[in-house]
């Protein structure tokens, strides 16, 4: 190439006016290109050797971050004073780039967003991990972009893996920044029970030490379950008045109290953490985990699925959750001798009798039954690109069945271990579908057939909630032979629309909801189908929706659908139709 | 329930995106006419021009279509005229079949068909003559001696000026002999000498009869004793458009037995090469396993499965590769799958296309908006790791990201194409059927650029159409009319349409698929013109709607 007066390619070159420049002072360029540090002029300096190789090395990394950015930009990827600042905070959010990368650009607003609301109390440090003579590259090995890694002291890195999405990201950091919730009064312990997400509740005596024994066992156990659960579904409380633990049979400091809302099966389970060894608390709080997932993945297993990202802690989209909810109970409660209007009068109440009595009942039958023989644990796949956290009803005691195949009215944790588990898993499969075939013939309560049936039915009801615009998509998957199974579960809401209108739809929802209460209970029971209820966040999977017909326009997205796989038809919901009972 | 177009949240990215696109197009296309034209390419560090496959200012002629996409009509028109003038096929250069054909007969063939549409004068004769099908014949024309052999199948090299050299190697890879159907049929069925349709079927057919006992193909071929010289058998470079052209060749053409072959050999690479979703190299005779690498050509697969109306593997496959592409902001040529990471000497991106048509097809078929977060990080990862003063560099080592001293044709040519039509749901190219040109021909009425567009490998589209438009026996011609009324007295009626359409299949078949297509639309383009039995595209299944960002939502059973 002409340039520096070395061999030239077959084509005559054109240089352009800039490059002709530069050639006439090739000695400068050649020495001094290095330390210009331009990218072009390195090009250009290569090609004094060789024209027919030129080759130019990759541009050198610039600020990722704004400087006037609350985000600290390590883009040289120096990971050494990265670990160095982590010295300083408390709370700790990494967040792992390459400076190519369409998600981490795309991420970088939401993580601006984030740090300007938390700088006070997280240290953002966002680090170049791409850059092949930064220390980041040579130590980490990512396989994507962006990671993100939150450090509590020296406890992490909890990864973060939900949508990059401000608020998503934000919530996240604050439940890192605070595991535990403090319940301090007979009022809060009330409202973290009738959660209807599992909860831990440990009970400490802090006037003997600042530090009771086994306090910071459950305080990591709590950090550590993030590490899994990433949208923090299970939400740990710590009390620390003796009155108020005893409401839940918390007597001695250092106790653990497992709770999970309608459920028979794991509803208490009380045990002494520090008589435990903590290596058997974390291992009870895996399982708990475990067991949990089960329910969210397995849908096939499930007759009634209900899945929503915890983004409650409004009243109004706790109740339009919590009729959801019930209406679902309703739907698979088969012992109709129980009071089929649930009284939604009292949400607050911890926990409804009247859903817990009838599910053992159906699965004292189903033990008898079908002797199962090998009891994985509640292994299911989980279906994580949901990016949503489902709460499973009768579905848990199913597992909790296979597991153990006792007695299900019986409080236990199934003792296997999460390897089990995984192992367990392609055998649990099959054993499924000899499990459904055998079941088909009598029809028990019938929850259990799902969509092994050949005719399944779907539906998805999308909601939102005003404020914060949280929403949800809950979709409910029936297996009915009949097809007018008609759900409907609809309320409009306004988004500009403060508390008081919430109320309005409070009592807009109670009446829709005892409807569909009464004419829904036990169906599952009586027809040999199931109906499967999702709900699903419907910022992130409006799109579900919109498959399904729901207007793209709309500012609220709620929108309710029964879908028919097998028929390939689906009712569309229309936002003030009542609930309708089953035709059948 | 109709189907919403892309999510609301991504419609507005969506058109910055396009814009975008445009943008890197005009930087590199206004390079390479400033400091390469009339070579074959830019070298974009050095900012100047070499001849890569020939002489015939290959970007060029590669980009030409690409103006069109975009819109640019005026400089569509001034560059026919350009090439009209300047382009010469009587030289005395050594130039790849293969590449020649895809990317200069291929290229020339759909501007000459586009040319009406972008407002260039065309003559009487249009679409059954004109300067740019005249260039295109005369190139296919140097290119027929390769095929003067024992086998018929082509050698990999001829001379434009002499013919095949003396002393010619006779191996070839196996694109190099079944990468003609498409563009070769068209100039048979345009100019009417059948003597180019004849030659790429009966490679093909030379291919097909030497395929293993297991029903694989190797890679490289002796095309005068018909031995495999290279035993490797999978999806990617050296056998890759063999199957892309067996596809298209069936739907442009609506040939069955193209189809079976393709859906016979689908089997066997089902069999013995996939693995997780991803698909291996294996020995062509024993099926076990030689390589187990992805190559960065193999990401035509899932667009081409989406071809066949399997969008479901389509998909998996396609999220396998785009995780290789978050990795490394582009695909290696070679990534070891077990080690998830780069391949000796095999680290380069050149820019190719590949996943982003794949991505394309899926979007068409699925508007899962999954796709348009490739088509986001494509474009951020050009952008910002290749793109240089004078253009767009081949990245030579994608793990540190050092540029190359090449962009070859293709980019322009291909992959800002498809990256313009992942984010233009509107462009003409995505027509179904709805609107449509009538033209005037010597042998009568003629219904062109009525959507379906049959890409070339090199992303050149052909309008199939035009294929039905110069006919010139009379009693081909009342056939068409006898049909075209009894299909509008049936006009209502799908079903029968295609099984008439399925008794004429075979390149001979008389009917005019626009009509079929105008009477559809919605379905994904390409898949509508398929006759009801083998080359139908079976209906999505209802739960597909409920498919998106990469997952089946409901396990079907």
């Amino acid at each position: 190439m002409s340039v520096c007066g070395g061999s030239g390619p077959a084509a005559a070159p054109r240089l352009r006016p800039r490059a002709a420049q530069m050639a006439r002072r090739p000695e400068l360029l050649c020495g001094a290109a290095i330390l210009l540090g331009c990218a072009f002029l390195v090009a250009l300096k290569v090609t004094c050797s060789r024209a027919k190789d030129v080759t130019m090395p990759a541009k050198l990394p610039v600020n990722f971050f704004s400087t006037r950015s609350p985000v600290i930009d390590l883009f040289r990827g120096q990971l050494d004073y990265a670990d160095h600042l982590r010295q300083d905070s408390e709370i700790v959010l990494y967040f792992f780039y390459a400076p190519w990368c369409g998600q981490s650009i795309a991420a970088r607003e939401e993580i601006e967003h984030v740090a300007s609301r938390l700088s006070d109390q997280v240290l953002f440090v966002a680090v170049n991990c791409w850059w092949n003579q930064g220390k980041c590259r040579k130590q980490k090995h990512f396989f994507y972009f962006p990671v993100i890694h939150l450090y509590h002291r020296s406890f992490g890195p909890i990864e973060y893996k939900g949508p990059m999405s401000a608020v998503y990201i934000e919530k996240f950091v604050r439940r890192v920044m605070t595991p535990l919730l403090y319940i301090s009064s007979r009022s809060k312990l009330l409202d973290f029970l009738s959660n209807y997400e599992p909860g831990v509740l440990g009970y400490f005596e802090f006037n003997a030490s600042p530090q009771p024994p086994g306090y910071l066992t459950f305080f990591t156990s709590a950090l550590h379950s993030l590490k899994k659960d990433y949208l923090g579904t299970i939400r740990f409380g710590v009390i620390t008045d003796k009155r108020i633990a005893e409401e839940i049979s918390l007597l001695h400091s250092g106790s653990v109290y497992l709770h999970r809302h309608v459920n028979t099966s794991l509803v208490s389970i009380v045990f002494m953490l520090y008589q435990g060894s903590e290596l058997n608390c974390d291992r009870y709080l895996i399982l708990f985990h475990c067991s949990k997932y089960s329910l969210l993945f397995k849908n096939t297993f499930s007759q009634a699925i209900l899945s929503h990202l915890p983004y409650s802690g409004f009243l109004p989209h706790n109740i339009t959750f919590s009729h959801i909810t019930k209406v679902a109970l309703e739907y698979h409660k088969c012992n109709k001798s129980q009071a089929a209007e649930p009284d939604l009068q009292h949400l607050g109440d911890p926990d409804s009798p009247a859903f817990d009595y009838s599910v053992p009942d159906a699965h004292m039958k189903l033990s008898e039954t079908f002797s199962i023989t090998k009891y994985p644990c509640c292994n299911t796949v989980v279906l994580p690109q949901w990016h949503s956290i489902s709460r499973t009803h009768n579905v848990c005691e199913l597992c909790v069945n296979q597991t153990l195949g006792v007695k299900p009215n019986k409080v236990h944790v199934p003792h296997c271990n999460f390897l089990e588990i995984e192992a367990a898993l392609d055998s649990f499969y099959l054993q499924e579908h000899t499990f459904f075939q055998v079941i088909s013939n009598t029809i028990e309560c019938s929850n259990f057939l799902s969509f092994y049936s050949p005719f399944s039915y779907y539906t998805a009801c999308c909601r939102t909630v005003n404020r914060h615009f949280l929403s949800f998509i809950s979709s409910e998957k029936t297996v009915f032979q009949t097809p007018e199974v008609a759900f409907s579960s609809h309320g409009k809401k306004d988004n500009t629309q403060n508390s008081i209108p919430h109320i309005e739809d409070r009592k807009y929802f109670i009446p829709d909801f005892r409807t569909s209460g009464t004419n829904i209970t036990g169906l599952s029971c009586r027809t040999n189908k199931t109906l499967n209820l999702y709900l699903l966040d419907s910022n992130l999977f409006w799109i579900y929706a919109e498959r399904l017909g729901a207007s793209r326009s709309t500012h609220i997205k709620e929108f309710a659908a029964i879908v028919d796989l097998k028929e390939e038809v689906h009712y569309v919901l229309d936002q003030n139709q009542t609930l309708i009972g089953s035709t059948l | 329930a109709g189907r919403g177009r892309a999510v609301a949240g991504l419609s507005g990215l969506c058109l910055c995106l396009r814009e975008r696109v445009r943008a890197m197009f005009y930087h590199a296309y206004e390079h390479y006419l400033e400091s390469a034209f009339p070579y074959d390419e830019l070298r974009p560090l050095t900012c100047d021009g070499q001849d890569t496959w020939g002489s015939f200012s290959l970007t060029l002629i590669d980009a030409l279509d690409t103006l069109l996409i975009l819109g640019n009509v005026s400089e569509f028109q001034r560059v026919v005229d350009v090439l009209q003038e300047r382009v010469d096929f009587d030289i005395d250069v050594n130039a790849s079949v293969f590449e020649t054909n895809i990317r200069v007969v291929g290229g020339l063939l759909s501007a000459h068909l586009l040319s009406k549409k972008a407002g260039v004068e065309v003559e009487a004769g249009w679409p059954c003559s004109g300067p740019l099908l005249r260039m295109a014949e005369e190139a296919a024309r140097k290119l027929l001696p390769a095929f003067q052999t024992p086998t018929g199948m082509p050698y990999g090299t001829v001379n434009l000026l002499h013919g095949v050299n003396p002393g010619e190697t006779p191996v070839t890879c196996t694109a190099g002999i079944g990468t003609f159907i498409v563009e070769f049929a068209t100039l048979s069925h345009l100019t009417g000498d059948p003597v180019f349709e004849d030659v790429a079927r009966k490679a093909l057919k030379a291919l097909w009869k030497n395929r293993s006992d297991i029903g694989l193909v190797g890679n490289h071929i002796d095309v005068v004793t018909a031995k495999w010289v290279a035993q490797d058998a999978g999806i990617g470079a050296g056998v890759d458009s063999y199957f892309e052209y067996l596809v298209k060749g069936a739907i442009l053409l609506q040939d069955k037995e193209l189809m079976s072959m393709f859906l016979e050999y689908n089997e066997a690479i089902k069999n013995y090469t996939k693995f997780d979703d991803w698909y291996l190299w294996v020995q062509m005779y024993k099926g076990t396993v030689s390589m187990p690498v992805f190559q960065s050509l193999e990401a035509y697969w899932p667009g081409l499965q989406s071809l066949i109306g399997d969008v479901d593997n389509a998909m998996r496959t396609f999220l396998n590769y785009y995780t290789v592409w978050k990795q490394f902001g582009g695909l290696p040529e070679f990534y070891n799958i077990p080690q998830g990471y780069t391949v000796d000497k095999r680290e380069g991106y050149p820019l190719r296309p590949e996943l982003i048509e794949s991505a394309m097809y899926l979007y068409r078929a699925t508007r899962d908006p999954t796709l348009l977060e490739l088509g986001r990080d494509a474009v951020e990862s050009i952008e910002k790791i290749s793109k240089v003063d004078c253009g767009f560099a081949t990245i030579k080592d994608l793990r540190d990201h050092r540029l190359d001293n090449r962009m070859e044709s293709f980019f322009l040519a291909e992959t800002v194409k498809y990256l313009y039509l992942l984010f233009d749901p509107d462009n003409f190219i995505h027509n179904d059927g709805s609107v449509f040109d009538v033209v005037i021909t010597p042998y009568g009425e003629c219904i062109l650029n009525a959507g379906g567009y049959v890409f070339n490998t090199e992303a050149h589209p052909i309008d199939p159409a035009a294929l039905h438009c110069c006919r010139k026996r009379k009693e081909e011609q009342w056939e068409v009319e006898d049909l075209m009324r009894e299909f509008y007295s049936l006009k209502r009626n799908k079903k029968f349409t295609f099984k008439r359409s399925s008794n004429h299949g075979g390149g001979e078949s008389a009917k005019d698929p626009e009509d079929i297509s105008s009477e559809k639309g919605g379905e994904k383009r390409n898949s509508k013109k398929r006759s009801h039995s083998l080359l139908s595209c079976p209906s999505q299944s209802f739960n597909s709607k409920l498919a998106v960002l990469g997952q089946v939502f409901l396990d079907n059973t």
